[in-house]
């Protein structure tokens, strides 16, 4: 998919009450001239609308499972990850996103 | 209103003989300043299993899961310092944000914290820093900081 595509980033979490909340706050910053609206949600309720999940590598298979059809694109490293860094870029640019 | 950092939940001289020990030690921090019940501290070094809280720069944020929730009383957060440092999965950590969270009272200082991260040399300030009150201060989210 393409990054001017994304109007929703979900970063699915498993609790909501750490890590995630510190890189969903992030990526609002990051992001705050696009028009992408970042929520973060647990793992088992990812919205339908959303259009690209961002979560921790441990939660991918959880997050596949409760959302079979949407990109998801997991990291490592809670700030400052490259795969995140690489998703930001491509929705700043309108470039390809590899989910 | 109790406050989210209470100076009584910080220690910046915390030794630690491994990861789920720097943990416990938080969750007793928070359980000590009346945020939490005992059994949140068990729901912390679980969630540390199913998925590691360390976050960069010698930073550790470990935290409860979702089924712990009802074990927090109030929103609050810890802060401990390891100057020692602890082996947390193969990353040297030296410094634990402890946090306990029933709704979103703690967003803001997570955020700022996160800034701090992403800035090595706020990173080090922080890690580094021997004095309470200047942590305290380096954590005070920015006031012009609009809640989203």
């Amino acid at each position: 998919m393409n990054g001017k595509d994304v109007k929703k980033l979900i970063v699915a979490c498993d609790a909501g009450m750490g890590s995630s909340v510190m890189l969903a706050s992030q990526l609002r910053k990051e992001l705050r001239k696009s028009a992408v609206t970042v929520e973060h949600t647990p793992v088992n309720s990812i919205p339908g609308d959303a259009d690209v999940v961002v979560c921790h590598a441990g939660l991918g298979a959880r997050a596949k499972a409760s959302a079979p059809d949407t990109p998801i694109i997991t990291f490592q490293v809670f700030l400052g990850d490259p795969a995140v860094t690489r998703l930001v870029n491509a929705i700043k640019n309108g470039s390809e996103i590899n989910a | 209103m109790p406050d989210l950092l209470d100076r009584a939940a910080i220690r910046l001289d915390a030794v630690a003989a491994d990861r789920d020990d720097a943990i416990r030690q938080c969750g007793h921090a928070l359980e000590g300043v009346g945020a939490v019940d005992a059994s949140y501290i068990d729901a912390m070094v679980e969630r540390e299993r199913s998925v590691p809280t360390y976050v960069g720069e010698g930073v550790a944020i470990p935290h409860g899961t979702l089924a712990g929730k009802d074990a927090v009383r109030h929103d609050a957060i810890c802060v401990l310092r390891f100057p020692d440092g602890v082996d947390w999965d193969g990353h040297l950590v030296k410094l634990c944000v402890g946090i306990a969270a029933k709704g979103d009272g703690h967003v803001r200082l997570l955020s700022e914290l996160a800034q701090i991260l992403l800035d090595p040399d706020s990173a080090r300030a922080l890690r580094e820093s021997a004095n309470v009150d200047e942590v305290i201060r380096l954590l005070q989210p920015a006031a012009q900081e609009v809640p989203q």
